[in-house]
């Protein structure tokens, strides 16, 4: 990971500037990408190839803004709006990856509304104020938190489909919407869940630790909801990695960890970004 | 000018003939390039004879009487009266035998919609009809594209998908779980027919160890070998089981074999990794109550049947599209054939122009030549080539319009008007002897005269 240099001497950062043609172009792609998912379920064929070039185009449109706020100087990692625009963005291309290799269509129904949804929340919120205090340890804190929550977020959609398609196949269940559209072999699923854990997980740990690390040098207390929150997510986490080791956990189980501990993870980017809210 | 046949078939299948007539008719497979040869003499030119478990059908290329012929000669060949089968025999000719063919090529007229086999069948039958020399172009190019129909529907509908009969949906149920299954194990409880079965399609897709095992250890060996698979002993059952991947299980015992109280040690063994275990036994061999362990994944014989009867009524709402498809490239056929027709019109016409054209320049090319130095006559013979061509050309259809009866003169007219692309409002008819047109032959005279 590349260290920022000290930003003392970096121009001044603007807090916010005004939406990109490109933002506004991936709402758009976002929306009929997530619309084009819906009708795939249906059991249209052409309409999931639909979806997946409108979600690559969102991805791509999103990227876009993202380095074009990056040239107004607005960093990605310096406010939680940017920070959920950029989690978003990882999420979307982190998918699109997977779904490359299996057949998510119906991840991708949920995927599309959900990147839309916190790309929505992170842009046409209020911009709140500056936050003070925001130096490079903080900026790093909150790049590795997006980098493992973004992994966190792909694994976490392929646990959902874990789900619904084990307990259909478990009920012998083979014509359920589920696997209509064929599905994604189960242990793939499994395993590739794992494999992004098994990544994000250090990456996270890493900025947990930044973080107490930074709220000390604040001299901020600790008595915030998010921080036991966050604490629950990162236990989930090590719990299933832990169980997989030692006692071979998996499928069902490693599944509802992981979608235990990425609604923990949801739940503080939320809170933080509501304090954000209120406080402009 | 000959009149070139038209594509018929003749034959019977499961829907119009049960198998007591379906076998009086079928051919062995070493019978068929014999049976072929004398089956197709005139008046079927092209040939092909399919003949399988589901249908016997003679496809061939022939006049209107060629089909009445077929039947006959097909009923005389497999030894059987006519007057017996001939109930069940059908005809059909033209673009209702193109379609029947697209139809079959794409599993559409199978027993099994979608089956696979149809279409191997279909080549190797065509295969056969090349090496005894009895193809043809017209058999050739309607095959040609009714193969290509049928892959346009395997691959844009769900008509192939999901297995069809219960040995095969183990597999299917096999890659739900594990997707590729190289490096996957299988263990064969018992010497069931139908796990034997199971066992052969798990084989083909992938499957490296199959291991038997039985409380008989002969019955073990044998199955083994039958099946390229590893025989182990009775006593290791559930040391197998921890190993395995999937299971077949078809004993003949009376008390469940696959009990809740093994599985308990035997998921802890396997560490949760997914197992799917397919009982075809009659009484049950697995309990019940083992499926509820997580990663056990049980299918007894009602719950394959059930799958297959899923697939099945997937497949018929996938037929609706596939018969699209189907109708649309049989139309795609028939409008190219229909344009094959005027083809030798299209060449006889450019062979007669370029005759007269060749003779009548090559005859001002001499005279060019001789007149070499004397340019008002050069000038002169081109205009005459002009004018010879063009009253030569149109001597034959100004004859065709003139003498024609009555009824016929009104089609002739709309049919130079289109040739031509003709303007005849300029043109009124006239009684005015001086607007009489001259006689071509005359001309001709008159213009051959004068390059003389």
């Amino acid at each position: 990971m590349i260290l920022p240099t000290d930003l003392t001497d970096a121009p001044a950062r603007a807090l916010t500037v005004a939406p990109s043609p490109a933002f506004w172009l991936a709402l758009v792609l976002y929306a009929a990408a997530a619309l084009a998912f819906v009708f795939a379920a249906a059991g249209r064929a052409k309409a999931a190839t639909a979806a997946r070039w409108l979600l690559a185009g969102a991805v791509a449109a999103h990227g876009v803004d993202i380095g074009w706020r990056g040239v107004l100087h607005v960093h990605p990692a310096q406010s939680v709006r940017e920070a959920l625009g950029l989690t978003a963005w990882l999420f979307a291309g982190g998918y699109l990856a997977a779904a490359s290799r299996f057949r998510l269509d119906l991840a991708g129904g949920v995927v599309a509304p959900v990147a839309l949804g916190i790309l929505a929340a992170a842009r046409l919120t209020p911009a709140g104020t500056d936050p003070t205090g925001l130096g490079t340890l903080g900026r790093i804190h909150i790049m590795m938190a997006v980098v493992g929550v973004s992994l966190f977020a792909v694994a976490s959609a392929l646990a959902a489909i874990y789900l619904l398609q084990e307990r259909s196949f478990k009920k012998k269940r083979l014509d359920t919407l589920a696997w209509k559209s064929g599905g994604a072999p189960l242990e793939s699923l499994d395993r590739l869940a794992n494999r992004l854990v098994l990544v994000g997980f250090p990456i996270f740990t890493v900025a947990m630790v930044l973080g107490v690390i930074w709220v000390q040098q604040r001299h901020a207390s600790f008595g915030r909801p998010e921080y036991p929150l966050a604490l629950v997510t990162w236990v989930s986490f090590a719990a299933l990695l832990a169980t997989r080791v030692a006692y071979g956990w998996r499928g069902r189980r490693s599944a509802r960890l992981t979608l235990l501990g990425f609604a923990t993870a949801m739940l503080v980017l939320t809170i933080y970004l509501v304090r954000r809210v209120l406080a402009g | 000018m000959s009149t070139p046949g038209e594509l018929f078939v003749v034959g019977m299948s499961w829907r119009t003939a049960p198998v007591a007539i379906r076998e009086r008719l079928a051919f062995r497979e070493e019978e068929l390039a014999n049976a072929i040869k004398q089956l197709c003499v005139d008046p079927a030119h092209e040939a092909l004879l399919i003949s399988t478990c589901n249908r016997v059908e003679i496809y061939g290329v022939g006049g209107p009487g060629a089909t009445t012929a077929v039947k006959a000669r097909l009923a005389a060949n497999r030894g059987v009266p006519l007057g017996e089968v001939e109930h069940a025999l059908y005809a059909h000719h033209g673009d209702g035998a193109i379609r029947h063919v697209f139809k079959v090529a794409a599993a559409l007229d199978s027993l099994v919609l979608g089956e696979a086999q149809i279409l191997g069948q279909l080549k190797a039958a065509w295969a056969t009809a090349v090496a005894a020399g009895v193809s043809g172009p017209l058999l050739g190019r309607c095959l040609e594209r009714a193969f290509g129909a049928a892959k346009r529907v395997r691959h844009e509908t769900a008509i192939a998908r999901g297995a069809a009969n219960v040995s095969t949906v183990a597999v299917d149920l096999a890659h739900k779980v594990f997707g590729d299954l190289r490096g996957k194990r299988v263990l064969v409880v018992g010497a069931g027919k139908m796990s034997t079965l199971a066992a052969r399609h798990l084989r083909r897709a992938g499957v490296d160890e199959i291991v038997v095992t039985n409380r008989s250890p002969e019955r073990a060996e044998r199955l083994a070998d039958e099946i390229d698979g590893v025989a182990r002993p009775w006593a290791d059952l559930e040391a197998e089981l921890a190993k395995a991947d999937v299971v077949l299980s078809s004993t003949g015992a009376r008390e469940p074999i696959l009990t809740a109280a093994m599985f308990k040690r035997v998921t802890k063994a396997r560490r949760w990794r997914p197992i799917v275990i397919v009982d075809i036994a009659v009484p049950r061999d697995a309990e019940p109550g083992i499926a509820e362990r997580d990663g056990v994944y049980l299918f007894d014989i009602d719950d394959l049947e059930r799958v297959v009867a899923a697939n099945m009524a997937e497949r018929a709402k996938a037929a609706e599209h596939a018969q699209h498809i189907v109708h649309h490239e049989a139309q795609q056929f028939e409008r190219w054939l229909g344009q094959q027709r005027v083809v030798p019109t299209i060449r006889a016409l450019r062979e007669h122009f370029t005759h007269v054209a060749e003779a009548e320049v090559a005859r001002t090319l001499e005279l060019l030549h001789r007149k070499e130095h004397d340019p008002a006559a050069r000038d002169q013979a081109i205009q005459r080539l002009g004018q010879l061509l063009v009253a030569k050309l149109l001597h034959q259809p100004q004859m065709a319009l003139k003498d024609t009866d009555e009824a016929a003169v009104d089609t002739r007219i709309e049919a130079a008007v289109a040739l031509f692309g003709l303007d005849l409002s300029r043109f009124q008819p006239s009684a005015d002897p001086a607007d009489a047109l001259p006689d071509v032959d005359v001309a001709i005279e008159h213009a051959k005269r004068e390059a003389k």
